[in-house]
């Protein structure tokens, strides 16, 4: 995704989802958000200094977001902004933590959202999970878990059926990501229509399997509708990581204009004819063929091209293919497909790629011209 | 073909938690689990099929290293051909570090004098990313002047990073009798399938070999397409790291990792078996040439390759 924490740039026009992060001071919310969107070694998280005022990410994905990281100590006054303008609350404990704190926080902002607007969703991550053994882990998750609901249910009894969901996360392995996938969601309308296109490709191509991931957060914003197993989803992740990491090894920083791909368009922010050269592209410096920033109705000499990977795992009879085709500048699809297929009906499995993009780029632009509308 | 490996070092100075790593493809995280050594651990590594690696683990603790120095003399320090001597950067007793080293050099120049020097500055993860280099530039003055007239090469590691492999990767080359002969091979077949680089790997450890690109195995300036592209000077090294790192990814899966392929929009590689024990990187930035092309290409190499590797060591005896 890409984001920016600095309020240069204007976002007045067009209307982002607002995701709110709470918690007690050094329970980690920086460090989360800074791994996820601003690719923060995990190791230099040990070196964040304390956050003193919100600080806004604004990412774009498969909608726009703004997420606010917000210190320790504020309240539901100082926050700056109502409770309503967000979709969202996460709050986030530490898992060692002594509870009687964050537990009673949280209850305040429980409270405090429900008089104004009931319909936000409420996530409790209770982070550094890395911290403990299994047996602790799972223990101290049950009793936050527990607390939290006994302190609501004092509030007031009808809180008893309040909808808040936990999720054990670290910065450490990806269960942060997958916890985040889930708040995510939840706040994309479109995911009924993306899960369908995902559903279509699978039954098309045989793949037990598929996600479509951010390719910079690697958090998936969509799968098809089997069940997601936990390893299949980090190798996911791990074989996106590595994909990132590669580029820039073996990227050419020649002036040879044979070396230049044309990469898809972004946004299509108006006016629709301008063709821009994209964050993805190689660097291809003044000189090379007139694609990067005409503003006249050229259609580009070359074809758009999407870049694409296949590894293929076990050498064994029925071995699997894990693909991976970029879809829009952000997005990826992940496929796991049975290396027979792949193999041996490539152009068909291309073919249905090409529909799934469309398909994908049709919902992604509907739903940015519906957000600039507003 | 055996080839004796001594490492040493002070206790806990990370020598096991490498050969773990490198040899056992164990992740980093495990290696918190290990012990100390005791005594001398003996594990004998295949390497390119027919190489053996003969890699004696020397436990660091001082009455250990007392015993090597004394009794164990003649039988710890005949027959090397690589010592590499590992330190702790964060060491407190670095002149009893020193002394010990001292002395384990003399026993080498005493009786395989034609052996190769490695030093390695390990656990670099500790110093800060803006202090590193210069903290291993002073730890390498230092070093080569207590090494006096014996030649070294120092590097500085950490387990978390790509610096061990290029420090392994150097070690190993020092090892395979032919690796300016698979360069040259490796030279040709880059031009056949217009290529701007070929690597080649060892299939377990994932320690560079050859490239293309190398005129001799040490760091010599690069060659060819390479200087035109300007390519990443760390590339081989963060190649076996993400590569390993991926293969261990599989492994929790109980999936074997094959090959790979990848049209992205900074280049077009393939990563496949070239020979039983090796396997190759092609890295092409034409964006006409389609993998499947370059998938044949090494296919048709397969055969010349098998052939290099299987004479070259052979002659060697």
């Amino acid at each position: 995704m890409s984001s920016s924490s600095s309020a240069a740039i204007s976002n007045g026009t067009i209307h982002r989802t607002k995701i709110l992060f709470l918690g007690m001071r050094r329970s980690g919310k920086t460090s989360m958000l800074q791994v996820l969107f601003d690719d923060l070694p995990v190791k230099q998280t040990f070196y964040l200094e304390p956050t003193m005022r919100v600080a806004k990410h604004f990412i774009d994905t498969v909608i726009p977001l703004e997420i606010w990281d917000c210190p320790g100590n504020v309240t539901v006054d100082t926050l700056g902004a109502s409770l309503a303008d967000f979709s969202t609350i996460v709050f986030v404990i530490d898992i060692r933590d002594l509870y009687q704190h964050p537990v009673s926080k949280l209850v305040e902002f429980i409270v405090a959202t429900c008089q104004i607007n009931p319909d936000i969703h409420f996530e409790v991550f209770v982070h550094k999970a890395e911290r403990l053994q299994e047996d602790d882990k799972i223990e101290n998750f049950r009793q936050i878990h527990e607390r939290v609901m006994d302190r609501l249910v004092d509030e007031s009894p009808e809180f008893e059926q309040f909808p808040l969901n936990f999720h054990l996360t670290s910065i450490y392995d990806h269960s942060l990501r997958e916890a985040f996938s889930r708040v995510l969601h939840k706040l994309i309308d479109s995911l009924p229509y993306l899960e369908e296109l995902l559903n279509v490709f699978c039954s098309n191509t045989a793949s037990p399997k598929a996600f479509l991931f951010d390719t910079s957060s690697k958090i998936h914003v969509a799968t098809d509708t089997s069940p997601v197993d936990q390893a299949t989803h980090n190798l996911c992740c791990d074989y996106l990581s590595m994909l990132n990491s590669f580029g820039p090894l073996y990227k050419s920083n020649s002036n040879d204009p044979r070396t230049s791909r044309v990469s898809p368009t972004p946004a299509p922010t108006p006016p629709p004819t301008a063709t821009t050269s994209t964050p993805t592209s190689s660097t291809t410096p003044a000189g090379t063929p007139p694609l990067s920033s005409s503003s006249s109705p050229v259609p580009p000499s070359k074809p758009h091209f999407y870049p694409s990977a296949a590894t293929s795992l076990s050498p064994s009879r029925p071995g699997t293919t894990l693909t991976y085709h970029l879809v829009t500048p952000h997005l990826a699809l992940l496929a796991l497909l049975p290396t027979t297929v792949y193999d041996m009906r490539r152009g068909l499995v291309e073919w249905n790629v090409v529909w799934f993009r469309e398909g994908v780029r049709e919902i992604w632009e509907s739903g940015l011209r519906g957000v600039l509308e507003s | 073909m055996k080839k004796k490996v001594l490492l040493m070092g002070a206790s806990g100075s990370g020598k096991t938690s490498m050969r773990s790593m490198i040899f056992s493809n164990n992740p980093a995280s495990l290696t918190s689990r290990l012990g100390a050594t005791i005594d001398v651990e003996q594990n004998h590594v295949r390497f390119l099929g027919d190489l053996i690696l003969n890699l004696w683990d020397c436990g660091g603790q001082d009455a250990f290293m007392d015993s090597y120095l004394s009794t164990q003399r003649s039988i710890i320090f005949s027959h090397v051909g690589v010592m590499i001597y590992v330190f702790d950067v964060e060491s407190r007793e670095m002149e009893k570090d020193l002394e010990y080293y001292r002395d384990c050099l003399e026993g080498l120049s005493q009786f395989s004098k034609d052996a190769n020097v490695f030093l390695l500055v390990h656990k670099i993860d500790l110093v800060r990313d803006t202090e590193r280099n210069a903290v291993v530039q002073r730890k390498t003055a230092e070093l080569e002047k207590a090494s006096g007239e014996t030649p070294v090469k120092v590097f500085g590691t950490s387990i978390y990073d790509e610096s061990l492999y290029k420090a392994w990767s150097n070690i190993v080359n020092t090892l395979i009798p032919n690796a300016r002969n698979l360069s040259k091979h490796l030279r040709i077949f880059a031009e056949a399938c217009s290529a701007t680089e070929v690597i080649l790997f060892e299939r377990t450890t994932f320690l560079v070999i050859a490239t293309s690109s190398r005129t001799d195995s040490s760091d010599a300036f690069p060659s060819g397409p390479v200087v035109l592209h300007a390519l990443d000077p760390k590339r081989y090294e963060r190649t076996s790291e993400l590569i390993k790192a991926f293969k261990q990814s599989c492994s929790r899966l109980r999936e074997e990792f094959r090959s790979l392929e990848m049209e992205l929009a900074e280049f077009t590689a393939v990563l496949d078996e070239m020979t039983k024990n090796t396997y190759v990187l092609v890295v092409v930035h034409d964006p006409v040439i389609e993998t499947a092309a370059i998938k044949m290409n090494i296919c048709m190499a397969r055969k010349k390759f098998e052939e290099l590797q299987g004479d070259s060591l052979i002659l060697e005896k």
